[in-house]
């Protein structure tokens, strides 16, 4: 439980968002084109700032940070670049998942990532783990990976990356999110550490963490649209002075501005499944559009790479796909409303 | 092809095709579609991704045996009249060939779209160009060597600014065009010009008085050996990558007289005109990307291991229908408005007697020194302004493009709806689709900026539909006397007995005999 006052919660985001601001922004073209030396650099900052285990307590070198100010901070991350939250969120996700015993083996600064799977996807049988994942975010390069199965009965496994029977292959077609570098995973009989998890906080979590990301990306949309129609003009005057526009950065403000809650339980530690889902799919799907009119904003400007607004909306789209697409996370959404209802 | 479209011909999806004896045209139109789809599934498909892939690490990298295979299939040539040894296409066929390619690759048949779009200025130039550059291409197209046209418009400060002759007149215009003798020198800098760095022939628009850009915008062929033109920088975009996006500078690039194309001053209509061509094919260019992302997440669903079980889902089976739905309509608006433009709006100048006996004119005549003195004069090109004011009106101009700009803002939004729900339905654990579905829902979003933001087309629909306004779209008439039977003068005198009542009469009763 964390004993964070109030005015060291404004701290850490503020630092997150400094952080952002300062060593996140400047980087994320580097970080889009693969840039490993600039993906390296801004995680050894994470690091240092203890962001990359925020949720453990000090006893493992973590910040102690309840859920709501790691969501905090992911935002504030993700407005610099949302691959570089995406990998502080899976790896508190992962870390989060593992055992207390677990945690000790990892070395201080390695980089682990949660990875769901389906069963048509992989089995675990007698600790040994067989099967594929044509595209697992964050994977490639990661030291140890957290596998969480929901079915046939949710179980977790921690595996170090050099463990034997494993594979991982770059997914080199990777359109969003690229500094979370997504790779395939092949398991061949993988030994792991079997973990006592039912899956389902992690799985809140992250989803709530994508929210979080996309929150972050519609933000930076937002303001580089903002910025832009105030400084372009056409027509004899400054493009925001056009309703086409306008109405664009007002649809924009008004998607941010309607942000939900995560009723969370236990002073912040847990998040509610149910509600991490719908969360999810508003966010990601408002950033998709806001993304979307930002570039629009921009005209062909925004169509160029350089511009770096069209990132935004390729970083925006892979929060729609993932863990799963929204139409997956709708459905597991009403299943979960209809089980509470009928319990 | 989505099983709607596949079960019917053109001819019964579109009958107006086969209005006023069209039924030839419309076989021609199927092979057409039928050489476009080969080349797409033979040479285009099998390349999208590598190309995506070579030209996001280089922008600069060109694919030119691409251009040499299509070139083979006619895809260079549609758009020139068939008396420069075209096929003589207009909207429609540029139109049919982009939605084939397109389900393909838009990047790579964005080569040929600009191309295309390139042509169009030389086409209301009239038939000085068929036997200059316009015939250099077809000659061109059958050798190792084939030759690009692109078209530049967009500058550093003006996008929007310059696709609208209202805005124009206000826009901050930076190039120039400083008459000089024999010709003119041009200067400044385009930008985003699809095909710029490949392209040998430009069609260019510039002021040739830069505090008056609307009344003096201007188009010009120039030649990319020129002196003092540089492709300063080769963009980095998001999608259509295959197509190269470039910064161009002239530096007092000298362009002659004869390569003005059109008349002085003529270049805001002009630049409608062209746009109400091009248009179409853009709203073909979004349907293409559409049919290739259903295309795509169809087959896949239907035969792959990892989404076995999902199309017994409703909400699976709702995505596909409405996508074939929203294909469906999107074809229906971009074939309406280039049937529209081809039929009622241009056509009748391809199709009238006095291009028609040109036409027959054996090009060794055409090309004797009076006779192309008569054709690329000043008298000549007021001629041509004229039969496009007898062949059609100011207002069919604005209803026509105003249909068009219609099919290419729907088309983009149908395009980024049905590539983003495709890979929604798809995930990031679809293995090797996933790769194509992203560059197509890439390659989307320029559909829903190029040719005009789709809210600028969205105001030339309600000025030119739900206000009737008429836009000034077509270059004004000047007191000229028209020879009807233009072959017979081959001294370079004024050709003579044309009534320029009938013809002012023609352009002011707001509906040119057509609407």
């Amino acid at each position: 439980m964390t004993g964070a006052t109030v005015a060291e919660r404004a701290e850490i985001r503020a630092m997150a968002r400094e952080l952002a601001r300062r060593e996140l922004t400047p980087r994320a073209a580097s970080l889009d084109a693969g840039d490993q030396d600039a993906r390296a650099a801004c995680w050894r900052l994470l690091v240092e700032l203890g962001l990359d285990r925020a949720l453990l307590d000090e006893q493992h070198g973590g910040a102690g940070l309840d859920v709501s100010d790691l969501l905090a901070s992911i935002e504030e991350l993700a407005v610099g670049d949302g691959g570089i939250a995406a990998c502080v969120l899976l790896s508190n996700v992962a870390l989060a998942t593992l055992a207390s015993e677990q945690l000790t083996d990892i070395t201080p600064g390695a980089r682990w990532v949660l990875i769901s799977a389906g069963s048509s996807e992989m089995t675990v049988s007698d600790g040994k783990i067989d099967g594929r994942i044509a595209c697992a975010l964050g994977a490639h390069e990661a030291d140890g990976l957290v596998l969480s199965l929901t079915s046939p009965k949710p179980v977790a496994v921690a595996v170090s990356a050099g463990a034997s029977g494993l594979t991982l292959q770059r997914d080199a077609a990777q359109m969003g999110l690229r500094a979370a570098p997504a790779a395939s995973i092949e398991m061949a009989g993988v030994k792991g550490s079997v973990i006592a998890s039912n899956g389902a906080a992690a799985h809140a979590l992250l989803r709530a963490g994508v929210a979080a990301i996309a929150r972050g990306i519609a933000r930076q949309a937002y303001e580089m649209a903002f910025e832009y129609a105030q400084a372009r003009r056409q027509g004899g005057v400054a493009i925001i002075e056009h309703d086409a526009v306008n109405d664009m950065l007002a649809a924009m403000a008004v998607r941010l501005a309607c942000r939900p809650v995560l009723a969370a339980e236990d002073s912040g530690r847990k998040l509610d499944g149910t509600r991490a889902l719908a969360v999810k799919i508003a966010a990601t799907d408002a950033a998709v559009a806001t993304t979307t009119d930002a570039v629009q904003v921009f005209g062909g400007t925004g169509y160029m790479v350089e511009t770096g607004v069209e990132k935004l909306m390729r970083d925006a789209k892979y929060c729609q796909l993932f863990p799963e697409p929204n139409w997956v996370a709708q459905d597991q959404l009403m299943r979960a409303e209809r089980a509470d209802r009928t319990a | 092809m989505t099983a709607l479209a596949q079960q019917r011909s053109l001819s019964e999806q579109f009958p107006r095709l086969t209005a006023d004896g069209g039924r030839p045209n419309v076989r021609e139109l199927e092979r057409l579609r039928a050489r476009a789809r080969r080349f797409a599934e033979a040479h285009v498909r099998p390349r999208a991704l590598e190309i995506d892939r070579r030209t996001g690490e280089d922008p600069s990298w060109f694919d030119w045996d691409l251009v040499r295979a299509g070139a083979e299939q006619g895809m260079l040539s549609f758009l020139i009249p068939k008396p420069a040894g075209g096929a003589g296409g207009l909207s429609t066929q540029a139109a049919v060939v982009m939605e084939e390619l397109c389900v393909a690759c838009p990047g790579i048949a964005l080569i040929f779209g600009a191309h295309a779009l390139g042509i169009s200025p030389l086409l209301l130039g009239g038939p000085s160009h068929w036997d200059g550059v316009l015939a250099e291409l077809i000659a061109s197209e059958s050798s190792r060597e084939p030759q690009l046209m692109a078209c530049a418009i967009t500058e550093p400060e003006a996008g929007t600014d310059v696709e609208d002759p209202d805005l124009l007149a206000r826009a901050r215009i930076s190039s120039h065009a400083r008459r000089v003798p024999g010709g003119f020198r041009l200067s400044g800098t385009k930008r985003f010009i699809s095909n710029g760095s490949v392209a040998r022939w430009i069609t260019i628009l510039m002021p040739t008085d830069p505090r008056r850009p609307a009344e003096t915008w201007t188009c010009f062929l120039v030649d990319a050996h020129s002196e003092g033109f540089a492709v300063s920088r080769a963009e980095h975009k998001m999608g259509q990558r295959a197509c190269p996006a470039a910064e161009l500078t002239f530096d007092s690039v000298f362009v002659p007289d004869e390569r003005v194309v059109g008349r002085e001053g003529d270049g805001a209509p002009a630049t409608m005109i062209v746009l109400a061509c091009s248009r179409p094919p853009v709203g073909a260019i979004a349907t293409g990307i559409a049919r290739g992302a259903y295309e795509r997440v169809l087959a896949w669903l239907e035969e792959d291991r990892a989404a076995r079980g999902l199309l017994e889902r409703q909400h699976v089976q709702l995505a596909l229908a409405g996508m074939e739905e929203e294909i469906h309509l999107a074809r229906q608006l971009y074939m309406d408005a280039a049937t529209e433009l081809d039929h009622a709006a241009l056509g009748g100048v391809m199709s009238h007697p006095a291009v028609r006996a040109l036409g027959h004119v054996p090009a060794s005549i055409r090309g004797r020194a009076p006779v192309r003195g008569w054709l690329s004069s000043e008298r000549a090109r007021d001629a041509t302004i004229a039969l496009l004011h007898r062949t059609t009106s100011e207002r069919a101009m604005t209803r026509s493009l105003a249909l068009s700009s219609m099919a290419k803002a729907r088309g983009g939004d149908v395009a980024m709806r049905v590539t983003g729900a495709a890979l929604e339905l798809a995930g990031l654990r679809a293995g090797a689709v996933r790769a194509e579905l992203e560059k197509l829902w890439r390659d989307a979003k320029l559909c829903q900026i190029y040719e005009g933001t789709n809210q600028l087309n969205r105001i030339e629909v309600y000025r030119g539909l739900c206000r009737r306004e008429t836009i000034a779209c077509l270059p004004p008439l000047r007191p000229i006397r028209l020879d009807t039977d233009a072959s017979a003068h081959t001294n370079g005198d004024a050709p003579a007995h044309l009534d320029t009542g009938a013809l002012r009469h023609a352009s002011v009763d707001g509906n040119g005999g057509r609407s």
